[in-house]
């Protein structure tokens, strides 16, 4: 074990899996070519092109067609909203998200809204949990459009998608559905036909894929406004060029996540089993931030360290070279506490003390102690210096 | 890294840091729900008026507990009159600066220090408790940061008017509608005013 590369913060990025730079390596140089009819070099990346888009497709239960590539999971959320708003507003302008939703789900809809579109901002439960029965509630007449991220990227919550299926379904109207799996890919099986989502995007560098591609899934006979013009080389949604090598690399690291999907996720599992019953067996006055056990998505351990502020606990972690994150305003760039944990409830300190620790394959059990036994050290140390801390445990010197 | 050494080194290894038994004064500035507090404890030389002992427990981040370790260090030893003209901006220079989006938390240890000493005063019958005013308002605003650039609201002359009768409190600012810092900065100015009991209402206007 190297300690002094613990990267704990999976959910941001991970890393590259050694397969897939080589699967990318000959689309950096020999095989550069776009595809192209009647030409060897186009047909032969034409033909490599329409096996990926298969490949792809089948992580989800999609066709070949189905799937665009994109230049990352924002770009498609991007295309597949404003396309969806654009084309369908004519029937309605009102659309529904949660106030828990990934930002660029969140950002699209305040762009929506300035469009002359309502939106709707569904509450969670304490668990970060959005229910079926709010957006049951809150589907009106003129609705169009609901935001949905199947993964909430804050605390691990997975959202009840089977249940929103059933619900648009029987809103006797079209609703179009989008999904961002940004954190669902590869953490638990998606089934975009059994669904009945309308759009979903996914991204590689979630996966152990290369950093800036992703794809979206559109289902087919669904129509999407353009929202990038221009000349149509790889897919005509996401018009001019994408890279050939980081599709080749997207497509190698679902095909190593998904080759035996049960064993990649059950492993992150017992792992973030692990870091839990380790937490909470060595650091009093710990509280785990959104649902235990099956509700929650197998890569996402959250907690809150009472008495002390998150910033200076990430910052002692990273000295150690541990990589952790934490939903304290000091340490984001808005200086604002993680909306999702207020929004379930919590309250500033328990969002300022709040850690994420977000796993991948390659972490193991020792890493996890390492980086258990540090923190706790660092949580005893910052909470002696805690006025907080102090205040309540007057017994302490 | 944004930090200094100056600043990791406090930050790691803080001075004067720990709860004091039986100081001379003492005070708490800040709040949970801010993300940062601290506590500055002092012992003060009655003859000399001397600071002769001081520490400190801070519930922040990094550039929270390095300032206000630093803060102590350079408050020991000295006169309570030296001590007075201690800032954050002293800090910041002994830290050797701080990101702007970090200047603010320098403020709250340089303050509290402040507090102490006037608790300190005020108990010795030094000095009457202030009247609570327009000035102590301005006071309060010179202490509140605009993150972007690191520098206090005040010397920026974003506040271009401060109002204060019977309990309400009137400020008109001067930052830019597409200004992205206005909600945070109005949410600070709240903090620091709503702690004072003649404080009933605050109306802040932006253009």
């Amino acid at each position: 074990m190297n300690p002094g590369k613990i990267y704990l913060d999976n959910c941001v990025t991970t890393p590259l899996a050694p397969e897939v730079l080589e699967a990318m390596r000959p689309y950096f140089s020999e095989r550069f070519w776009y595809p192209s009819p009647f030409v060897s070099t186009g047909e032969a990346t034409s033909s490599a092109l329409s096996g990926w888009h298969e490949a792809i497709a089948k992580t989800l239960n999609a066709t070949g067609p189905e799937i665009h590539f994109t230049s990352g999971g924002t770009m498609a959320n991007n295309i597949a909203i404003k396309g969806l708003a654009w084309a369908h507003s004519s029937t309605g302008k009102h659309a529904i998200v949660s106030v828990v939703d990934y930002p660029d789900l969140l950002t699209n809809a305040a762009w929506l809204e300035k469009q002359g579109f309502e939106v709707t901002y569904l509450e969670p439960d304490s668990d970060g949990l959005v229910s079926a029965d709010k957006l049951k509630a809150a589907i009106r007449p003129d609705t169009i459009l609901f935001l949905s991220t199947i993964v909430n990227h804050v605390v691990g919550t997975i959202q009840p998608i089977e249940a929103y299926g059933r619900v648009l379904a029987e809103a006797g109207h079209r609703i179009f559905w989008h999904a961002d799996a940004g954190q669902a890919y590869g953490k638990l099986p998606l089934d975009v036909r059994a669904l009945g989502v309308d759009t979903l995007s996914i991204s590689a560098h979630k996966i152990h894929g290369p950093q800036g591609i992703g794809a979206l899934y559109v289902k087919s006979g669904i129509k999407l406004a353009q929202v990038i013009h221009g000349v149509n080389r790889l897919d005509p949604l996401q018009t001019g060029g994408l890279s050939l090598a980081l599709i080749a690399g997207f497509v190698k690291a679902a095909e190593l996540t998904f080759a035996d999907l049960d064993a990649t996720t059950n492993k992150l599992r017992e792992l973030s089993d692990h870091l839990l019953q380790r937490l909470e067996s060595t650091i009093p006055e710990i509280e785990l931030n959104g649902p235990r056990g099956e509700g929650r998505a197998c890569h996402n351990i959250n907690v809150s360290i009472a008495y002390i502020e998150g910033e200076a606990i990430t910052m002692m972690l990273d000295m150690q070279g541990i990589t952790v994150a934490t939903g304290s305003a000091c340490a984001s760039q808005g200086l604002k506490a993680s909306y999702v944990l207020m929004a379930m409830g919590r309250n500033h300190v328990q969002s300022h003390g709040s850690m994420k620790f977000t796993l991948s394959r390659y972490n193991t059990k020792e890493e996890i102690d390492f980086a258990v036994e540090r923190l706790a050290e660092i949580t005893a140390s910052l909470r002696q210096r805690s006025p907080l801390y102090r205040s309540t445990h007057p017994e302490e010197k | 890294m944004q930090y200094s050494q100056k600043v990791l080194d406090h930050f790691m290894r803080p001075r004067n840091v720990g709860k004091m038994e039986d100081p001379d004064a003492q005070a708490t500035e800040g709040s949970p729900a801010c993300g940062d507090q601290v506590t500055v404890y002092l012992k003060i030389d009655e003859e000399s008026k001397t600071i002769e002992d001081i520490s400190f427990l801070s519930y922040g981040c990094a550039s929270n507990i390095a300032t206000a370790s630093i803060i102590t260090e350079l408050a020991k030893g000295k006169t309570l009159d030296e001590a007075k003209k201690l800032s954050w901006r002293d800090a910041m220079e002994a830290l050797d600066g701080l990101p702007p989006v970090k200047v603010h938390c320098s403020v709250l240890a340089a303050d509290t220090l402040q507090t102490a000493i006037s608790n300190y005063e005020i108990a010795h019958g030094l000095k009457e408790v202030p009247n609570f005013g327009k000035d102590t308002i301005v006071e309060e605003l010179k202490k509140i940061i605009y993150p972007q650039v690191g520098e206090d609201i005040v010397s920026l002359k974003m506040v271009k008017y401060v109002g204060f009768d019977n309990g309400d409190v009137l400020i008109d600012m001067n930052m830019m509608s597409f200004d992205e810092w206005r909600e945070n900065v109005a949410e600070e100015i709240r903090e620091h005013l709503s702690k004072y009991p003649e404080v009933k209402n605050i109306q802040i206007n932006f253009p």
